[in-house]
């Protein structure tokens, strides 16, 4: 089945847009009290094409401080939560609720696909390169991509279409000037590994689902490689130190929230600083600073990058043999607000089934509350085997 | 006991570009403050960095001009620090991977020649201007300066006096503009120096504590600045009048003093890490080679060739290849006219002249070669005399003018026929009978004024000399 | 990382940790400086590190100026602002 992206089609759609990327004239927050009076003034390239092809961009949702969080917990104004007190992604929620149609979300480290999982809706983070990150509020930007929510697989492949393609802005992106993803590839014998080290690592629930998932996808078999599991440490150093930097521009002189009462410059920036950021970005900025500094340098930033190499040959290997992994998105679909707490051990202890797919800015999408992984350039046909899952 | 000072220097130069070097600000110096800036200057999110190709360029052409090796594939990393000047609190720069290594500079003093070696040349962004002000004892932040590129070329530490210290910056300086990688003007901030130093027993291999002084903006600055911390060193080896600690400093250029800079205590760690926004460079050999072809032949070959191929005087060749500007206007337009000491004298007598009549330099001039070749010509045949060609010369510089067409506008043809020059000397003899009388008795002070009648007549076109010829003879009849 | 090691660390980014704040960071920092035995474990002598996901070499612009945003809406937010110039503490150098 063919989507037409032309005007026609596209009148009435609405997307809600995360409030880390950049909408023109309307507050911008990222969920930081740091950012509540920070009006952008351009839009960002996704908000470009996709107002450009006739969709209408209808609110910005709430998102946690800088996407650093579980999903969305830890934003200044406050958390979604559900009738039964479980949290609630914003842009999830108003997708899966039906006020918005789509919705475009930063996924920096998995916040997301989390959410989407929890609403058991679709989101797809594409592959690195393929939509520009220009008017992203950045925070680790080698990883870090726009992604699609929407309520199915064809939706996702819709909107992804209008917004993926070549930018000049933006140094990395990657230079094909139009994708179509709505075209549906063949998934039928599909080869699909399933993670063996991830599965057992979340609930018995989110195990089970990911395997009947992968059973109904094709061919499916369990892999199990230990070099997987370097992904979470190695993307939490490398996220942690590109944060730190990028985080640093907000210091309560140009723009945005300055404290008062400070009696030199030194004291306007730590309490500009010390007065806005939530606890868990101050943890990201020490630790990001920590692996940075001199004496850490060589044995966490750099190795990282290698751990980063090690982790591509260990992709290579693996998409050899299968055409999409099958693992968790997240250890389970449910939270409240009480048990993640600041969100410090929560969001590392999930972000250990995302970092994979954002250390090396594979295309992931989640789907029926499991995530998929393709290898680049698949993200086709990782929508068409969501599809495929959908249709189950 | 004798001394050695031992020095090396980090010298920025602005680039030459029309844009900043990561967004597309104008680099121009002089806008109103903050009129050159956009979201990425004021640290705003969202915007990403894109390297602007001409500043590789004249990152490479540096990398030439001293002697480096070129790293074929280079990187920019990010440094981190606050200040309120730094509007992102990092600054892009080069610490992995620079663009240029191991180069070296020959400069020349009374001690004869030697070269001075350069460990580096690495591109980054500058940063912004701080204005203190007193009224509201604030200080105010300008961004137009803000990722405006940069070139630091870092030398190895193989400088030992002032004297090679100002040889080296001045030889840096004249490579810099003759190349146009830089205009390197001190006064604009467009050149800045900080100078490393320590000082040990002569004779010593190893070296001592060494000190890092900041903020000076031009030569007599850093050499005061620099005979200054000779004193102090010295001072506290012998004479124990303080403990010597590796620190950077602030020279003072109206107290004559340089003081440590605060902030001691985050002793700073600037976390530097690959930009993960900006890609590899890599420079093949097609772009080595057009940036060595755009290379040009230095001042000191061009002044022996001006000499040796086109019989200027040394003096002259020296003034011409002290610009640029000058040689590549001397070197279009002198094959045009035939004559390269015509050529020379045109420009060096009179364009340089107009120029400095206009508090402008030789670098600022703006004549099309072509047209300064025709006036050349003109004056040559005759066609119009040297004063009118000085006329058209002004036209042609202030408002381009076409030589040809001025003349004619303005009636400068050169009046060469002799008849029609004697009927005018008739006229004016005619027309000035008590001057005629007064000559004849003697005055002969009074053939002046029928002379300037005539060329008043003539409107300055006419040959002085065949006027004065025709006119003594008609009166002498 | 200690209590002592954390205290210039927080000076360097401008923050100031409360003591709650300061036992929970040191815990987390003990969580994450845990799994970094598995980096140290891992040999990496023989890799090339990995800055980017993308093949990508140089992206270049030309140099050309362009005007797209004026002082005006550029300190629209500004804290503070003085004669077209963003206004701070005194600094002492």
């Amino acid at each position: 089945m063919k989507y037409v992206t032309d005007m026609k089609a596209a009148a009435g759609k609405t997307v809600a847009v995360d409030d880390t990327i950049l909408v023109k004239g309307v507050p911008a927050t990222a969920g930081s009290k740091m950012l509540e009076s920070f009006v952008p003034l351009f839009d960002a390239e996704a908000v470009t094409r996709l107002q450009s092809a006739g969709y209408t961009v209808s609110g910005k949702s709430n998102v946690g401080e800088f996407g650093l969080d579980v999903m969305g917990e830890t934003s200044y104004f406050g958390p979604v939560t559900g009738e039964n007190g479980s949290l609630r992604g914003a842009a999830a929620a108003l997708v899966a609720d039906g006020d918005a149609d789509f919705a475009l979300c930063t996924d920096l480290d998995g916040a997301p696909r989390r959410a989407a999982a929890a609403e058991n809706i679709v989101f797809i983070k594409p592959t690195y390169g393929t939509v520009s990150r220009y008017g992203v509020i950045p925070c680790a930007c080698s990883g870090e991509q726009i992604g699609v929510m929407a309520k199915t697989a064809a939706g996702a492949a819709e909107l992804l279409s209008v917004i993926a393609g070549h930018d000049d802005k933006d140094g990395t992106s990657l230079p094909e000037k139009h994708y179509d993803y709505t075209a549906s590839a063949d998934v039928s014998g599909l080869r699909v590994g399933v993670c063996a080290d991830y599965c057992g690592r979340a609930s018995q629930e989110t195990a089970e689902k990911v395997r009947a998932a992968a059973a109904s996808l094709g061919v499916c078999e369990d892999v199990s490689d230990g070099r997987l599991m370097l992904a979470r440490p190695a993307w939490r150093i490398l996220l942690a130190g590109e944060t730190c930097n990028n985080l640093s521009r907000y210091d309560g002189v140009k723009f945005g929230f300055r404290a008062e009462g400070y009696k030199n410059i030194d004291e306007l920036y730590t309490m500009s600083r010390t007065q806005a950021f939530t606890l868990l970005t101050k943890m990201t900025i020490l630790y990001g600073s920590d692996v940075l500094s001199k004496g850490r340098y060589d044995t966490c930033y750099d190795r990282s990058l290698r751990v980063r190499r090690v982790l591509r040959n260990a992709a290579d290997e693996l998409f050899g043999k299968y055409d999409v992994l099958a693992m968790p998105g997240c250890s389970k679909t449910a939270y409240t607000a009480e048990e993640l707490g600041d969100s410090i051990d929560a969001v590392y202890a999930e972000s250990l089934f995302t970092a994979f797919a954002s250390i090396l800015g594979l295309p992931a999408v989640t789907v029926g509350g499991i995530q998929l992984v393709a290898d680049s350039m698949n993200d086709e046909l990782l929508l068409s085997a969501a599809a495929a899952l959908e249709r189950r | 006991m004798n001394y050695e000072t031992v020095i090396g220097l980090e010298v920025h130069v602005e680039l030459a570009t029309e844009s900043k070097i990561f967004c597309s600000c104008s680099a121009k110096y002089g806008a109103e403050q903050n009129d050159s800036v956009c979201p990425a200057c004021c640290g705003m999110p969202g915007m990403l960095p894109v390297t602007n190709k001409h500043v590789v360029d004249l990152g490479i052409m540096a990398g030439l001009l001293t002697n480096c090796r070129i790293n074929r594939v280079t990187t920019f990393d990010k440094k981190s620090y606050y200040y309120p000047d730094l509007p992102c609190s990092y600054q892009i720069t080069q610490w992995f991977s620079p663009i240029c290594v191991d180069g070296g500079v020959e400069i020349e003093t009374s001690q004869g020649k030697k070269i001075i070696g350069l460990k580096q040349i690495h591109m980054e962004e500058d940063a912004g201007k701080l204005v203190h002000d007193d009224w509201t004892d604030t200080s105010l932040v300008d961004f137009n300066r803000t990722s405006v590129p940069l070139c630091e070329i870092v030398s190895k530490p193989d400088l030992r006096s002032v004297e090679e210290v100002i040889a080296y910056l001045e030889r840096l300086r004249t490579l810099l503009r003759f190349a146009r990688v830089s205009n390197c003007r001190w006064e604009e901030g467009s050149m800045r120096c900080d100078v490393n130093l320590s000082i040990r027993p002569e004779g010593s291999t190893e070296l001592g504590v060494r000190t890092e002084m900041k903020n000076m903006n031009s030569l007599s600055a850093i050499a005061r600045a620099i005979e200054y911390e000779q004193a102090r060193h010295i001072d506290a080896l012998e004479r124990g009048t303080e403990v010597l600690v590796q620190e950077t400093r602030r020279w003072d250029d109206v107290k004559g003093q340089s003081f440590a800079m605060r902030n001691k205590e985050t002793a700073a760690d600037y976390r530097y890490f690959p930009d993960p926004n900006l890609v590899p460079i890599i420079i093949d050999d097609e772009w080595f080679d057009r940036v060595k072809s755009e290379m040009p032949e230095l001042p000191e070959v061009k002044a022996a060739r001006y000499v040796g191929e086109l019989g200027l005087t040394e003096k002259d060749a020296e003034t011409l290849t002290a610009s640029r500007a000058m040689c590549d206007v001397f070197e279009a337009a002198y094959p045009l006219c035939g004559s390269a000491k015509d050529t020379a004298s045109w420009l060096i007598g009179d364009c340089m002249g107009m120029l400095r009549k206009k508090k402008l330099t030789a670098d600022d001039i703006a004549i099309d070669p072509v047209k300064l070749a025709e006036i050349i010509k003109m004056v040559t045949a005759g066609e119009i005399n040297r004063n009118a060609g000085r006329r058209v010369l002004a036209a042609v510089m202030d408002e381009d003018a076409d030589p040809r067409a001025y003349c004619e506008k303005h009636g400068l043809a050169a009046q060469n026929d002799e008849g029609a020059i004697l009927e005018v000397v008739k006229k004016a003899i005619a027309a000035n009978e008590k001057s005629v009388q007064d000559y004849k008795n003697g005055r002969t002070k009074a053939m002046q004024a029928i002379f300037g009648s005539i060329m008043k007549e003539l409107r300055g076109n006419g040959d002085p000399q065949t006027i004065q010829r025709l006119l003594k003879e008609e009166l002498d009849k | 990382m200690d209590r002592e090691k954390l205290i210039p660390l927080e000076k360097l980014n401008q923050l100031a940790l409360t003591e709650e704040e300061t036992e929970r960071v040191l815990a987390a920092f003990a969580a994450m400086e845990a799994e970094e035995a598995q980096l140290a474990e891992t040999d990496t002598s023989a890799v090339e590190r990995m800055v980017f996901n993308i093949p990508l070499k140089n992206i270049l612009r030309e140099d050309a100026a362009e005007k797209n945003f004026t002082r005006d809406q550029l300190q629209e937010g500004a804290p503070e602002k003085m004669d077209g110039y963003w206004q701070v503490p005194r600094l002492v150098e």
